[in-house]
C-alpha cells in the first residue's frame, strides 16, 4: 500500500510540475473565453447601426417610431424633403429616408400603398424587416385605437394561459420544454466530460507507461515494488492530475462567472431602457429564475452520487486498458491499433447516448447504461432524467465487478509487457500472457 | 548466503529454456562472477532472485531462508538496461527509489550525499538527468543501487558504458563494498572485465551451467601445463640439446631475448635448472588460463 502512495506521488507530481501541464491548465479557459469572444465579435463587426430620416406627413409616428439601437429613426420638418432626397447621395452618414405619406380619414391602405422608403445603399434583409414590424407595431396600435379599445384591456387579451400540473407519482413527471431542456444539457455537459476525461487521461497513463518502458528505468522498479502496485499507482496519479486540473477549472469558471455577473448587473443598471428593453430582461430574469428552478428539482446528491462513482470506475476501467496497451507496444504509433479497442466501446456509449435525449427510459439507452463498456458514459448521460434505482444498483455493480477483472487481466499482461522490448506483442500474445 | 537448488525455468509455454537445472551457492561475502555469453541465461536468473520472475520448478534461499518479498529490501539490483527518469532532477529520483525501498526521506539523502562525495559528484544532485552525460548517469545508477544498504548487491553488466577511468572507480567501491560484509553477485558476458575481481565463478552456457567453484580452482582445473620461458643470452648449442630434451613451440627470437613455450607435466624445477644452462632466464611462468580460454575449453568438453 506504502508504495502504491509513493509511485502515486511520484507520478502526479512529476506530470503536476510540468510546465505543458501548468501553461494547459491556466490557459485552456482563458482560450475558449477567448475563442468565444472572437465568435462573438464577428457577429458583432457584421452589425450595422442604421440611421433613417423620416419625414412624417401623417403625423402619427412622430411619438410612436421609437428609435431602437439598431435603428437610428430622426424626424425631420417636412419642408426640406426634396432637398433631403438630392442630398441622400453620396452622404455616408445617411442609410436612408423613410416618406410617410398624409393619412386621409384613417385610411391605412393608402398609408401603406404610398409609404417610401429611398435608400442610399443597400440596406440588409433584416434592418428592413425591422422597419417594417416598427411601422407596423404604430399602425396596429393605431387601428386598435380606432376600435375603441383600451390598452389596458389589450394587455388582458393578450395574457397567456398558465396550465398548472398536479403529479400524481412523482417517478413519472411530465417535463416541460424547459425543464427537459436544462436536463438535455446536464446530460449532454457531464457526457462530454466523462468521455473527453478518460479519453485524455487515459492516454495519458499509456504515454506515462511507454516512458518508464522506453527509460528502461521500469525493471529497477519493479525489482523494488509489485507490477501491479506500479500499474495502480500510476493509474491513481494520473487519477489525481486529472481531479486537479479538474478542481482548478471549476474554480476558475466559478470566479469568472462572480466577476461576470457582477459584472452584467452593474452595466443593466446603467443602461436606461423603454418598455421593450424591459420586456426582454423580464424574460431573461424569468428564464433564469425557471432554469435554476427546474435545476433545483433536479436530485443533485444522487446526480453528484452517480456522476462521481460511474466516473472513476469508468476511468479506472479504461485507464487500465490504456496501462495494458502501453505494456504490451514499444512507442506511441504502434499503439493506434490498440487504442481502437478502448475508443470504440466509449464512443459507441456516447453516440447510442444521444438516443437517450430523446427517449430516456427506451431500451437502447437502458441496456447502454448497464453494459460496463458503455455505461460510464450512458448512465451520467441519463441520469438527470431519473433512473430506476435498481438500474444504477446493477449498472454499479457489474461496472465494479467489470472493472476489477480489467485490472486483473491488465496487470497480468503489464507483468509480461513490461519487460519485452523490440517486438510488438501480437492479440495472440497478449492472450498468452493474460493465461500465463 | 545464497542458494540456488535445480532451478528451471522456461518461456513461450515450455517452447524456450532460459535455465535448465540450475544450481549454485553463493558465500556470504564474496564476489561471485556469473559468466556466460548473452542469452545463456544469466538475467532470467537474476530475476528470478529479485523476484520479476518465478522458476518453473526449484528454491532459492537467502541465509537459509526460502526466496520472499521481504528480501527485496535486502537486495540491490542494477539491470543490464540501465534506466532512470529523464525529467527527474538527480536528487529526486535518488530519494523516491530509496523510498521504494523503505527508507525515510532522511535517510536516503543522508545515505546519498556520502556516495555523492566519495564518487565526487556532488554538484548533481539538482541537475536533471537529461543534462548528464551517459557515463554521469552510470554513477547514480550505482548509487541508486547501493543507496539502501543491501546485503546482496546484483550487478549485471556492471561496466558496460563506463570509461576506463570510472570503471576503476566503480571497481574499487565495489571491492570496498565487498570488504564490509557484502556479498555481490556480477553478471558478464565480457569475463576478462571481471576474472580478478571474482572469488567464486559459475560458468552458464545454453541455460544449463557448465562449472562453478573458487576461481583459482576452476583455472587450475583447466590448465594444461604449458609454461612460457623467456631467455637472454642464449647458447645455441645448448637450446638445441633443450630443445630435443622437451620439445618445445612457439619459438621467437627478438633484440637477443628468445621466448618459447613448452608442455611439461615432470617436475618444474628440473626443467629451470635445465634451462639455467641454455642462457639467462629472464622470465619463467605457467601459462594459466583466461576465463574465457576456460569458457571456451568447458563448452567443448560439455558438449
Amino acid at each position: 500500500m506504502n508504495n502504491i502512495f509513493l509511485i502515486t506521488k511520484r507520478e502526479f507530481l512529476t506530470q503536476v510540475k510540468k510546465k505543458s501541464f501548468i501553461i494547459l491548465t491556466l490557459l485552456a479557459p482563458v482560450m475558449i473565453i477567448a475563442f468565444g469572444a472572437v465568435i462573438g465579435l464577428m457577429f458583432k463587426a457584421n452589425e450595422s447601426h442604421t440611421i433613417i430620416e423620416v419625414v412624417d406627413n401623417s403625423g402619427i409616428f412622430k411619438d410612436q417610431l421609437k428609435s431602437t439601437d439598431k435603428i437610428n429613426y430622426v424626424f425631420v420638418p417636412i419642408i426640406e424633403k426634396k432637398t433631403k432626397i438630392k442630398n441622400l447621395k453620396g452622404n455616408e452618414s445617411l442609410d436612408g429616408i423613410l416618406i410617410l405619406p398624409e393619412m386621409n380619414s384613417q385610411n391605412f391602405d393608402d398609408l401603406e400603398k404610398n409609404t417610401r422608403l429611398v435608400i442610399n445603399t443597400k440596406i440588409g434583409f433584416d434592418t428592413k424587416q425591422r422597419i417594417i414590424s416598427d411601422i407596423s407595431n404604430v399602425v396596429k396600435k393605431e387601428k386598435i385605437k380606432q376600435l375603441g379599445i383600451a390598452e389596458s384591456q389589450l394587455n388582458n387579451l393578450d395574457k397567456s394561459f398558465n396550465l398548472k400540473t398536479i403529479n400524481v407519482s412523482d417517478d413519472n413527471k411530465e417535463d416541460s420544454d424547459l425543464t427537459f431542456g436544462v436536463k438535455t444539457g446536464l446530460s449532454m455537459g457531464l457526457m462530454y466530460v466523462t468521455f473527453m476525461f478518460i479519453i485524455i487521461y487515459g492516454v495519458r497513463v499509456m504515454r506515462s507507461v511507454l516512458e518508464e518502458k522506453n527509460n528502461r528505468v521500469v525493471e529497477i522498479i519493479i525489482s523494488s515494488v509489485k507490477p501491479f502496485e506500479l500499474m495502480m499507482g500510476k493509474i491513481l496519479g494520473v487519477t489525481m492530475v486529472a481531479l486537479t486540473q479538474f478542481i482548478i477549472w471549476i474554480s476558475m469558471s466559478v470566479i469568472g462567472a462572480l466577476i461576470l455577473n457582477t459584472g452584467f448587473s452593474s452595466i443593466q443598471k446603467n443602461i436606461p431602457g423603454g418598455d421593450e428593453d424591459m420586456m426582454s430582461k423580464l424574460d431573461v430574469a424569468q428564464i433564469a429564475t425557471q432554469v435554476s428552478h427546474s435545476l433545483l428539482e433536479l436530485n443533485f446528491p444522487l446526480i453528484i452520487f452517480v456522476f462521481i462513482v460511474f466516473f472513476l470506475l469508468g476511468y479506472i476501467f479504461y485507464s487500465s486498458i490504456y496501462a495494458a496497451i502501453g505494456s504490451a507496444v514499444d512507442n506511441e504509433t504502434e499503439t493506434q491499433q490498440f487504442t481502437l479497442f478502448a475508443i470504440l466501446p466509449l464512443t459507441l456509449g456516447m453516440y447510442g447516448s444521444f438516443s437517450v435525449m430523446n427517449n430516456p427510459d427506451g431500451p437502447l439507452g437502458v441496456w447502454l447504461s448497464i453494459i460496463p463498456f458503455t455505461s460510464p458514459v450512458a448512465m451520467i448521460a441519463r441520469i438527470p432524467y431519473g433512473v430506476p434505482a435498481w438500474q444504477i444498483a446493477l449498472s454499479i455493480g457489474l461496472l465494479l465487478v467489470t472493472t476489477i477483472f480489467m485490472i486483473f487481466l491488465a496487470g497480468k499482461i503489464y507483468r509480461v509487457g513490461i519487460l519485452m522490448y523490440g517486438n510488438k506483442a501480437t492479440l495472440k500474445e497478449l492472450w498468452k500472457w493474460i493465461r500465463g | 548466503m545464497l542458494k540456488a537448488e535445480h532451478i528451471t525455468k522456461t518461456y513461450n509455454a515450455g517452447k524456450k529454456t532460459a535455465l535448465e537445472d540450475f544450481s549454485i551457492h553463493v558465500p556470504k561475502g564474496s564476489i561471485y562472477g556469473l559468466l556466460g555469453p548473452n542469452g545463456a541465461g544469466k538475467t532470467s536468473f537474476i530475476r528470478i532472485i529479485n523476484q520479476i520472475t518465478q522458476a518453473d520448478s526449484g528454491d532459492v534461499f537467502i541465509n537459509g531462508q526460502k526466496l520472499n518479498p521481504n528480501h527485496i529490501k535486502d537486495i540491490g539490483y542494477m539491470p543490464e538496461e540501465r534506466g532512470l527518469y529523464k525529467n527527474m532532477s538527480v536528487g529526486d529520483q535518488i530519494i523516491y527509489f530509496g523510498e521504494l525501498k523503505g527508507m525515510s526521506k532522511n535517510e536516503a539523502q543522508n545515505e546519498a550525499k556520502k556516495w555523492f562525495e566519495k564518487l565526487h559528484i556532488d554538484q548533481w544532485w539538482k541537475k536533471k538527468l537529461s543534462e548528464l552525460s551517459k557515463g554521469m548517469a552510470q554513477k547514480i545508477q550505482f548509487v541508486v543501487t547501493v543507496l539502501h544498504r543491501p546485503h546482496l548487491l546484483i550487478l549485471d553488466e556492471p561496466f558496460s558504458g563506463f570509461d576506463p577511468v570510472n570503471a576503476n572507480l566503480i571497481k574499487d567501491q565495489i571491492i570496498e563494498l565487498k570488504n564490509n560484509g557484502t556479498t555481490i553477485i556480477l553478471s558478464t558476458h565480457r569475463m576478462e572485465s571481471v576474472e580478478e575481481m571474482c572469488d567464486y565463478v559459475a560458468l552458464i552456457d545454453n541455460s544449463k551451467k557448465i562449472i562453478d567453484g573458487r576461481v583459482f580452482d576452476v583455472r587450475e582445473k583447466f590448465k594444461k601445463n604449458i609454461f612460457g620461458i623467456t631467455l637472454s643470452e642464449v647458447n645455441e648449442d645448448q637450446l638445441l640439446n633443450f630443445k630435443n630434451k622437451y620439445g618445445i613451440f612457439n619459438l621467437s627470437t627478438e633484440n637477443n631475448l628468445v621466448s618459447f613455450e613448452l608442455k611439461n607435466e615432470a617436475d618444474q624445477n628440473s626443467i629451470i635448472s635445465d634451462l639455467v644452462h641454455v642462457g639467462k632466464v629472464r622470465s619463467f611462468d605457467e601459462k594459466i588460463p583466461s576465463m574465457n580460454e576456460v569458457f571456451i575449453n568447458a563448452v567443448g568438453n560439455h558438449s
